[in-house]
């Protein structure tokens, strides 16, 4: 069991959350002109390192995507943050 | 004549009722757990009002004296339960009749009183029940009330110092209750 940490919640167990995407990723546009390759790039494409990486994961049960750091090699988290401005 | 077996993979027959496989659902009218350091009942009758936007809007609209409540925090009275950023659960003595929809103040209401079922926990042991259906940790503050509970998505606040409060949806309420029924002490 591990721990990660929403930046709404706070830590939640690892069942909570959903791996998304890897950070970075920009939906190629306008999407008529995009080509079939680029378009099979942005969905299936991953770069999958081994060790520091930057991902978009979901807190399911409070719904907020959001962008962790952490090592896939220790999976070791070095921090999260929010995506959104935060209600003031 | 003979009887037309219709083809799947459990090999049903006509006029079979796959429900049966099911547990029963309890009977909500009756139904009652009690141990000799909690128990639980369902509770009916209960507001039940979903809110997005602006929450503060939205309860200064709607009910101006609900106390907010995030994970296990306590809320006497009328309850915002904080679900997300922008997203609470209104819940009142008795369902409102606010109007669905967007206001032009930023939020927008949705009718839920059925959607989720209550289950209230009391007694010195109701937060070792709750222990048991999550590793959160219950004290840490955590702003939102949402969390798994025994597996599924449900809110957990409290009442009273010993006395919580479940909302889980409508369709997980027998899973909820049976598991419940598992949990010894
Ligand atoms: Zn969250």
């Amino acid at each position: 069991m591990q721990l990660f940490s929403c930046p709404f919640c706070g830590p939640r167990d690892e069942t909570e959350f959903h791996f998304a995407a890897e950070a970075g990723k920009t939906r190629p546009e306008p999407a008529g002109e995009v080509s079939p390759e680029a378009w099979s790039g942005y969905l299936y494409a991953k770069s999958n390192p081994g060790g520091p990486s930057r991902e978009i994961w979901q807190h399911v049960t409070c719904g907020e995507f959001f962008l962790m750091e952490r090592d896939t090699l220790t999976h070791e988290v070095a921090g999260s943050k929010a995506l959104r401005g935060q209600r003031p | 004549m003979a009887e037309k077996t219709v083809r799947t993979g459990w090999d049903l027959k006509r006029g079979h009722d796959a429900a049966t496989k099911w547990t029963p659902t309890p009977d909500w009218r009756s139904a009652a757990i009690v141990r000799s350091s909690w128990s639980a009942r369902p509770l009916h009758g209960l507001g039940q009002t979903l809110l997005s936007g602006d929450l503060d809007a939205a309860r200064a609209a709607l009910a101006p004296n609900a106390s907010e409540a995030g994970l296990w925090q306590v809320a006497e009275g009328d309850a915002l339960v904080r679900i997300a950023r922008d997203r609470a659960l209104l819940v009142t003595a008795r369902p409102l009749s606010a109007p669905a929809g967007w206001s032009p103040s930023g939020w927008a209401t949705s009718a839920a009183d059925d959607a989720w079922a209550v289950i209230e926990l009391a007694g010195e042991s109701a937060r070792a029940v709750c222990a048991q259906a999550t590793s959160a940790d219950l004290e840490a503050g955590s702003p939102s009330a949402a969390l798994l509970f025994a597996g599924v998505t449900c809110l957990l606040y409290r009442t009273a110092p010993e006395t919580a409060r479940i909302h889980v949806e409508r369709g997980f309420a027998p899973y909820l209750w049976r598991w419940l029924e598992t949990v010894e002490g």
